[in-house]
């Protein structure tokens, strides 16, 4: 079964990968996609901007969810059980649903810049999704808003494992909160920290829905990502099926190389 | 380990090799034996309603039990791309919906998988600049629908406000439409259109009445850098951004939110927007259609086209049943394209219906005009281009351009660096 359904692809999209065509008058062309690939200045918008999403956005993430998980186990805290759903509800939204309500509240009339003109936070609308800085802004507000309550829940569960009496010494020996946050509660989560940023680093990879529905890559190309890129190939212009999977195909030789990456910095 | 890696290997193998032979037996979904024609569409306002009264209206030999699929355009897109690529014809409707512009890259890249209408249709009988997208190869493969044509819906009430009647927007230049718009702008505090900075849509009307399109006239070679049709059309589309005469939008509901609610002067679009501009009862007899404006080329026309799209029917089982509905409505059945005009406002492209009273009737909503038989007016007008098979895909070279040219690149590099950056991924 896994042969079928894992391998089987994996090698058809990879011999793929080295024909091109319309549709399916493919012929072999031996590594001609592959070189198209560094004179595709979409492809390289796609790809610096997949990066740009991983940079900003990944680390303030888990730093934030890393901040919420650590008050949100402070036992002195009330109505824990309902901030943890409300920071955790939105990783069970619709991808779509949420993308097309960022895209209202983001609009140039949105509720976003009438909230902002109203505290006079800024003096004309922002044009959130049809420029290019902000529409990559946007999108990173999107995505952080989404799964922030998701990684949350990874280390509330390991920081319930923290045994208390570390803590307890560390407040003998004279340590602040803040000390304690940067010298115990981050090395002793340490594994989750991994996991979550190798987690995190795959699904800005293959980032696609917010994109898609919120700006449509756009303005020009300004937001497009390496996923949406092949979805465009394969279903937006005459299909390529072939360039198609050789894109697809760099999304995993990256994810390898990070992950690697990721697991020699932490010294695993 | 070894033995486990030989085993799949082996299982690989035997895996391409059923695929070839799936890919050459071309199974289908379809069915000789039934009457079912299946057919996939989107706007349901529009060609579904279509498609409903176009069973009504059929009394061919056979009979046949019309199934209709709805799905929203990108899905229909998507579900043939990929139904027609892995080699098996299962799951495929017998007929569908498939946008003009797009229409060349689905004949070319799955060349076997629809069936020749050419023995079904006279395709004399519809517009000229129908038949290049519908057919390849001197094959005539989809039967023309929905014209397209464009017109400039215009609130006269605001024209009066700011001073201007409808004669100083007919059969005007872009230049003189944007001049007005600054005037109304300031005078009304109207926009005088929505534009949305992602679809060049405008820019194809614009181009579209001098006859010029993205690519040359082969279909293929790209024609962006010394297109000076084009150029203006960038020209246009920056100044009306930049004289903040438009309102921007990003998607279709509030593109359509913008006129329902009185925010816009005008919409220069395709007459299928007719049902949507009529959705907003309380603005009825405010509006008027007005000829597109034209570039500022001599040849230009005062018509265009926007979208369109044509039926097609799928090389399965049950493609003759298909091929037959589709002629025996579509393709010559006046009294059908009677009805579809008073009930849905669809203007079709069959010629022979043109002359039918239906098509002269006023319409209130509009100021009492003749719209329909204006569109169809306009609609022998617009000058037959080759869309080619790369329409979006250039188009997304140019809106990354056209954005470099909004924030200061030069006009000409911008075209010139789509240009050879077109060249080099088209195949």
């Amino acid at each position: 079964m896994i042969c079928i359904f894992y391998f089987y692809p994996m090698i058809q999209a990879l011999i793929l990968s080295f024909q091109s065509g319309m549709g399916n008058n493919l012929q072999y062309v031996g590594f001609d996609n592959y070189f198209r690939l560094f004179k595709d200045p979409t492809f390289i918008s796609a790809l610096k901007n997949t990066f740009i999403y991983l940079i900003f956005q990944v680390p303030i993430m888990l730093f934030l969810a890393l901040v919420l998980a650590t008050l949100l186990n402070s036992p002195n805290l009330k109505f824990r059980g309902f901030f943890r759903t409300a920071i955790f509800l939105p990783a069970v939204t619709s991808l779509v649903a949420y993308s097309v309500i960022f895209k209202y509240l983001f609009a140039t009339d949105g509720l976003i810049n009438q909230f902002l003109m109203m505290i006079h936070l800024v003096h004309e609308p922002i044009n959130w999704i049809t420029h290019p800085f902000w529409a990559k802004v946007t999108i990173i507000i999107a995505i952080t808003w989404r799964w922030t309550g998701y990684n949350m829940v990874f280390y509330l569960a390991s920081l319930q494992n923290i045994d208390k009496s570390i803590y307890e010494a560390a407040k003998i020996d004279g340590a602040s909160p803040i000390q304690q946050f940067f010298l115990v509660t981050i090395p002793m989560l340490k594994p989750i920290i991994l996991f979550t940023t190798i987690t995190s680093t795959i699904g800005t990879l293959q980032l696609f829905d917010e994109v898609m529905n919120i700006t449509y890559g756009g303005p020009g190309n300004a937001t497009i990502t390496i996923s949406q890129y092949i979805y465009n190939l394969s279903f937006e212009y005459t299909p390529d099926f072939g360039y198609a999977a050789t894109v697809s195909y760099v999304i995993l030789i990256l994810i390898v190389i990070l992950s690697i990456i990721q697991f020699k910095v932490s010294g695993d | 380990m070894k033995k486990l890696v030989f085993a799949m290997i082996a299982l690989l193998l035997l895996l391409s090799g059923c695929n070839s032979e799936e890919g050459s037996s071309n199974s289908s979904g379809g069915d000789e034996e039934s009457n079912e024609v299946t057919v996939w569409a989107w706007d349901p306002k529009f060609n579904i309603r279509a498609l409903e009264i176009a069973e009504e209206f059929y009394d061919g030999e056979t009979e046949i039990d019309l199934e209709i699929i709805e799905n929203a355009q990108d899905d229909i897109i998507q579900k043939l791309n990929t139904g027609l690529s892995s080699g098996t014809m299962k799951g495929m409707p017998n007929i569908v919906l498939i946008e003009d512009y797009r229409a060349q890259s689905f004949l070319q890249a799955y060349p076997d998988a629809f069936y020749d209408l050419t023995d079904y249709i006279h395709p004399n009988d519809f517009a000229d600049y129908k038949i290049s997208p519908t057919s390849f190869d001197g094959k005539q493969y989809g039967l023309p629908f929905d014209t397209g044509v464009t017109g400039l819906y215009v609130r006269t009430d605001y024209l009066e406000e700011a001073g201007y009647t409808i004669e100083d927007f007919t059969n005007i230049t872009w230049e003189q439409y944007v001049e007005m718009a600054k005037d109304i702008k300031e005078k009304t505090g109207k926009y005088m259109l929505t534009l949305d900075p992602n679809d060049l849509a405008q820019v194809r009307v614009m181009i579209q009445t001098a006859g010029k399109w993205y690519v040359k006239e082969d279909g293929t070679t790209p024609d962006l850098a010394d297109n000076e049709q084009l150029k203006e059309g960038f020209q246009l589309f920056r100044e009306m951004l930049e004289s903040d005469v438009a309102k921007i939008v990003t998607d279709w509901s509030q593109f359509v939110g913008a006129f329902n609610s009185g925010d816009v002067v005008t919409v220069p679009t395709g007459n299928w927007i007719t049902p949507s501009v009529k959705a907003e009862a309380s603005q009825s007899g405010k509006w008027a259609i007005l000829p597109i404006p034209k570039l500022s080329d001599p040849n230009a026309v005062n018509a265009s086209n926007l979208g369109g799209s044509s039926w097609y029917v799928l090389n399965v089982p049950g493609k003759e049943k298909a091929a037959e509905f589709l002629a025996n409505t579509f393709g010559s059945k006046v009294e059908f394209y009677e009805k579809l005009v008073q009930e849905i406002g669809a203007i079709g492209t069959y010629l022979p219906a043109a002359g039918s009273d239906a098509y002269n009737l006023s319409d209130d909503y509009f100021g009492g005009e003749k719209t329909v038989a204006q569109f169809l007016e306009w609609t022998e007008e617009v000058p037959a281009v080759n869309y080619g098979m790369h329409t979006y895909a250039i188009e997304d070279i140019l809106v990354a351009e056209m954005q470099n040219y909004l924030n200061g690149k030069d006009l000409d590099d911008a075209l010139k660096d789509a240009q050879a950056q077109a060249e080099a991924q088209l195949n």
